[in-house]
């Protein structure tokens, strides 16, 4: 499928540790305590950007977040109903 | 003793201050009260009439004569007459004995023993109620009270006219209360009526007495003395005879005790956050659910539709309704739809292989890649744009230890980075492509970031199927659209005119468009139906913008090919019936039986072109004279691969060969002013460079060459060599950048920046004439 190309291909690139997508409440792919505590915390996270963004003007909307950090770039593109996040150490 | 007159038996009333009573409704009868005795309390004329009730009442039973009403006179202590003026006057001859009589059966029951308690009840309610009711509990009471006036039993009932009047009083009251409105609506408006406030009189609500007493005031002294006296007896209580202590046993009243039990009251906390963007999500769902219906009927009024949409579809449009009954089912209906954005959220749960794969997920994925790469090629890409490369400031401490020593080698190499050199940026390829010869490489003509690749062999021998990809500058680690042909893909170009056409050409001599902004893996057209189609290797196809069409035929991009079988065709693009392009070729405009490899359209005369022959000439021709070459130029001894004018200098153009050589020509000499040999392989391809004119770039079996007329017609002034085992097919420069592309038989396309090429200011347009001059003049 054209998706898991894809997927599979951000997971071969440099730098990349981990890849993670999350419907609503679970977990598709990736199953340990890491896993569930980024997705959980994320979640809230993009909620409260989402809130932010479209508080200050209604028709807009999140699209991307990029969360850089002194170890990791955090990226999340989140929707509706699932969270696609990949974690990358750009420095490698 | 006459009933009619018991006002002369009594004393003389006297209105006292000391005691008023209000009377509200009167028959002409005013008796008050004098307490003396009972001053300051209302009640204790109250505890009266309701001795006097049964009295009344017995006596009542008796009378039943009727006796006219007599007038009272109440003079106050100047002997002015006060008597209050009456509120009505009863009509003496409507007597309704049954109204007394039911007055009379009402208070009969009522014997001695209870005077005490219907006292106190009576007590209670006259004394709140009793100036002031109409009512016929409290004006009966009143009224009794007004009649009793003694606490003897043989005091002279009332009349019992009055009586009656009494009762007939309200009735009556109510008949002329009503008579006297009528009165006033007929009168005039217009009239000045009088109106005279006075102080009305005090009005008591409650009245409590007061427990205790001011040293002050008049009746401090008795009621010293009286509690002085309360005290010695409470003193004198203990041993006194006058005293005994007596026990009395109350019943007591079994206790009872009664659970109630109810259900637990369950508390819920519920919160929520009015955001503003929740308030524009409501609003906005709400009226898209009226702007959906609205369009299905052709009524004017919302509610109509709303209600006929909501509640019954298949209800006739009832416009005979009232309005009210519409507005209130829309009014119930909008309200319905009001509920149905809050429905949405209470959706079960997508299931999580649709989710995955969602368009709206492949495009997530799509972003988050190319952000990934970014974040990886950052410095090349921002090479590439020219930019300034930015430092990642966490990395700097790993790179500390290296730094040091290469300080010191950067001192001697100071003056070496200053030579031009090819700095490799990153390289285009994929597992997709390995193994694949590059053969052609175009830039989209709208957006420079986006690079067609074609593979495809040159040799008949060994062919694989070809390969058209698409690259975009920010993924080079795949493609954005992959074609696969059939046959061998020689050449393509982008068109101008519409900038997602491509224009391949298959070493099996069609030719076929591709549209690349969609995804569809087929071509546009194809001219394998074609019949006049190619029937050798397509070498080089090409978009030319005409700017006169020559016959006859429309302005416009046309495709021009050149292929082995001696052809140099002009194909158009016609659209067809059912919107397919049909393609129509004209008569060949070369008839040579010479094969054409590679042609190129003067920059700026779009009729004069070169054509360039396996045999090693280079023709020159017009595209208004099929027949014949303009001229020929004879010099390389091996098939041509590239001729190209020089897009400074319209009389230059270099062309390149298997005959290891680099010729530059100016149109108007047959021989060639500069030869440029540096390696014993044949040049696949030569290229201008489009920012010097006196700079190009070509490339052999093994190396890259970049040349700089200005610095040196001898020798390349950078060279880069080849990966080994891997030969470099093709060069393309980037328009905008100074970067390079060179294609190699792997397949892959590697990105390489030009270094430190010190070419001098402007477009070195007068260099190139001046090297072009010299040679010449010391040629002769």
């Amino acid at each position: 499928m054209q998706f898991e190309e894809t997927l599979k291909r951000i997971q071969t690139h440099k730098g990349v540790i981990g890849t993670i997508v999350v419907n609503a409440e679970g977990k598709t792919t990736l199953d340990n305590s890491t896993t569930v505590q980024y997705a959980g915390l994320l979640h809230q996270l993009t909620m409260k950007a989402r809130s932010t963004v479209r508080d200050i003007d209604p028709q807009n909307d999140l699209t991307f977040l990029r969360i850089r950090s002194k170890k990791h770039e955090i990226m999340v593109a989140p929707d509706k109903e699932y969270l696609l996040i990949v974690i990358q150490n750009p420095s490698e | 003793m006459s009933t009619t007159r018991a006002k002369p038996k009594k004393p003389t009333l006297k209105v006292t201050p000391s005691s008023r009573v209000m009377n509200v409704s009167t028959s002409g009868v005013l008796r008050v009260n004098h307490s003396s005795t009972y001053a300051r309390s209302i009640n204790a004329s109250v505890s009266r009439k309701s001795f006097s009730l049964a009295a009344d009442s017995k006596i009542l039973d008796k009378s039943s004569v009727q006796t006219p009403k007599h007038t009272v006179q109440v003079f106050d202590e100047n002997g002015k007459d006060v008597t209050p003026q009456p509120l009505y006057q009863p009509d003496p001859a409507a007597v309704m004995s049954k109204h007394s009589k039911i007055f009379a059966s009402d208070t009969s029951g009522g014997t001695m023993s209870d005077f005490y308690s219907t006292a106190y009840q009576t007590t209670t309610n006259a004394s709140f109620a009793g100036p002031f009711t109409r009512s016929v509990f409290g004006s009966s009471t009143v009224s009794r009270g007004s009649q009793s006036t003694m606490e003897s039993m043989n005091e002279e009932i009332e009349d019992p006219s009055s009586k009656r009047d009494i009762s007939i009083s309200l009735s009556d009251v109510q008949v002329r209360r009503e008579e006297v409105k009528e009165l006033i609506k007929e009168e005039m408006l217009d009239d000045v009526v009088d109106r005279y406030l006075i102080e009305s009189e005090t009005l008591w609500l409650l009245h409590m007495p007061a427990v205790s007493v001011s040293v002050d005031s008049e009746e401090a002294e008795s009621v010293k003395e009286r509690n002085n006296l309360y005290m010695e007896l409470c003193k004198n209580r203990m041993g006194n005879d006058k005293y005994v202590e007596r026990s009395m046993q109350t019943f007591n009243g079994a206790p009872k005790t009664k659970d109630v039990q109810s259900e637990a009251i369950t508390m819920v906390d519920a919160a929520t956050t009015a955001t503003t963007w929740d308030m524009y999500d409501s609003f906005r769902s709400a009226g898209l659910g009226e702007a959906a219906l609205s369009p299905d009927t052709d009524k004017a009024s919302v509610p109509e539709i709303v209600s006929n949409h909501r509640l019954d579809p298949t209800r006739a449009p009832e416009r005979t309704m009232s309005v009210i009954s519409t507005t209130s089912i829309a009014s119930a209906s909008s309200s319905r739809i009001e509920m149905e954005p809050f429905v949405v959220p209470s959706e079960d749960e997508p299931d999580p292989e649709l989710v995955l794969q969602s368009e709206k997920f492949q495009q997530d994925l799509f972003v988050m890649e190319r952000i990934i790469l970014e974040n990886i090629y950052q410095p090349k890409l921002a090479a590439y744009r020219q930019l300034p490369t930015l430092e990642d400031p966490d990395s700097v401490p790993k790179v500390v230890p290296t730094v040091v020593s290469r300080r010191e080698e950067s001192s001697l190499d100071e003056e070496s980075t200053l030579t031009p050199a090819l700095e490799r940026l990153w390289s285009f390829s994929c597992e997709l492509t390995s193994g694949h010869n590059v053969s052609s490489m175009a830039w989209n003509k709208r957006n420079p970031d986006l690079l067609a690749v074609g593979y495809g062999q040159f040799d008949f021998k060994d062919q694989k199927s070809g390969l058209i990809c698409c690259w975009s500058l920010k993924n080079p680690t795949w493609p954005e659209r992959v074609f696969t042909c059939e046959s061998g893909v020689t050449t393509l170009d982008f068109s101008a005119s519409n900038a997602s056409q491509l224009a391949v050409g298959m070493h099996d001599g069609s030719i076929a468009t591709y549209n690349v902004e969609s995804r569809e893996k087929t071509p546009v057209i194809d001219s394998s139906d074609c019949a006049h189609k190619h029937t050798s290797p397509v070498w080089q196809v090409r978009w030319i913008d005409h700017e006169r069409g020559a016959s006859g035929e429309d302005k416009g991009e046309t495709l021009i090919s050149v292929s082995a079988d001696g052809r140099i065709s002009k194909w158009f693009l016609r659209k067809g019936l059912d919107c397919i392009d049909k393609e129509k070729k004209s008569e060949a405009l070369i008839s040579r039986q010479a094969p054409g490899l590679c042609f190129d359209f003067h920059p700026t005369d779009s009729n004069i072109y070169l054509a360039g022959t396996e045999e090693g000439h280079i023709h020159k021709c017009s595209c208004s004279y099929n027949e014949q070459f303009l001229e020929t130029y004879i010099a390389h001894k091996g098939p041509l691969y590239r001729i190209t004018w020089s897009p400074f200098c319209s009389d230059v153009f270099l062309s390149c060969s298997s005959d290891w050589t680099i010729q530059l020509w100016r149109q108007d000499l047959f021989t060639p002013v500069l030869g440029f040999t540096s390696t014993q392989s044949a040049v696949y391809d030569v290229m201008w460079s489009p920012k010097w004119a006196t700079v190009f770039g070509a490339v052999n079996e093994g190396r890259v060459e970049i040349w700089d007329l200005g610095a040196s017609i001898l020798d390349p002034t950078i060279v880069s060599l080849a990966s080994p085992g891997v030969k470099l097919t093709s060069l393309l420069f980037a328009t905008e950048t100074d970067c390079i592309l060179v294609g190699d038989s792997d397949g892959q396309v590697c990105v390489y920046q030009l270094k430190n090429l010190t070419v001098g200011e402007g477009t070195q347009v007068a260099a190139l004439e001046d090297i072009i001059g010299s040679t010449l003049a010391s040629q002769l």
